[in-house]
């Protein structure tokens, strides 16, 4: 209520305003920073897939490839957790969780299938994953009042991910 | 004696939030203890909000910091003499969203 009326009158009144700055410049934080990651996971189960139908000897060239899509699988889906905790923990604030009360639960939906595509090569699994943090993308968005879209990524896997409309 | 004041930043996170209003009131440098957040100016930095991490009543100083561990604060450009110290925080507004 008071704050309502203190927000009314800032357009008339300049209130003096003090800092309370970092060193580094603040603020800057995007969900795509997750999504591509997320994406990667589901490219390299893929990759993974054609590899193993591919035939052949599954000689040492093979191990060598296959091994890498699985580094490259494990380092993006940690890649992807790290991001979202980094904007749960220095953007999300109280008044987000509520206005947005599911985001606690979703935040840590996202935790757990970051580990379970790390586990696993279930492509369910990576595709929930994506579509979790598309979710997280949305609600993201939401509290800067920015609208979003969900268009299919310009490369394969080309699963559905959410844009601002800026 | 008392005023408005705007937060900008987000050092102070969660005890106050960008864009909060806070009440602010100049008392006595002897009524100023730890945990208290004060309002001061800096000659570089402009006007500071910072929590007080400690009084010094011999030397008249406060070492104001911040709750975010890359706060530029007394931490960086030292204590806060209390002739430039505003006043205390009596009242956070904070906004629903």
């Amino acid at each position: 209520m008071l704050y309502s009326i203190l927000k009314a009158l800032e357009n008339r009144i300049n209130f003096e305003e003090a800092k309370a700055h970092c060193d580094i410049p603040c603020g800057i934080y995007d969900p795509i920073t997750a999504q591509i990651p997320a994406l990667t996971v589901v490219r390299m189960l893929d990759l993974m897939t054609d590899l193993e139908n591919k035939g052949g000897e599954k000689g040492k060239e093979f191990h060598n490839t296959f091994s890498r899509y699985v580094t490259v699988k494990e380092e993006h889906a940690e890649k992807a957790k790290h991001e979202i905790r980094v904007i749960w923990g220095d953007y999300i604030k109280a008044q987000h969780v509520e206005q947005y009360p599911e985001l606690p639960a979703l935040t840590h939906k996202i935790m757990q299938a970051g580990s379970k595509v790390r586990q696993t090569t279930d492509r369910q699994a990576a595709v929930d994953f994506v579509e979790a943090i598309n979710q997280f993308a949305e609600i993201f968005w939401a509290t800067k009042n920015v609208k979003t879209k969900r268009a299919k990524a310009p490369y394969a896997p080309a699963l559905e991910l959410v844009y601002p409309e800026l | 004696m008392c005023r408005v004041i705007k937060v900008t930043g987000e050092s102070l996170t969660p005890i106050i939030e960008e864009g909060d209003f806070v009440l602010v009131l100049k008392i006595p440098f002897f009524f100023l203890h730890n945990g208290d957040i004060i309002v001061f100016r800096h000659e570089t930095h402009g006007m500071m909000i910072k929590l007080v991490e400690a009084v010094s009543r011999v030397e008249g100083t406060v070492f104001a910091i911040g709750t975010h561990p890359l706060s530029t604060d007394s931490r960086s450009f030292g204590p806060v003499p209390r002739r430039n110290i505003i006043g205390k925080v009596i009242l956070r507004i904070r906004g629903s969203v």
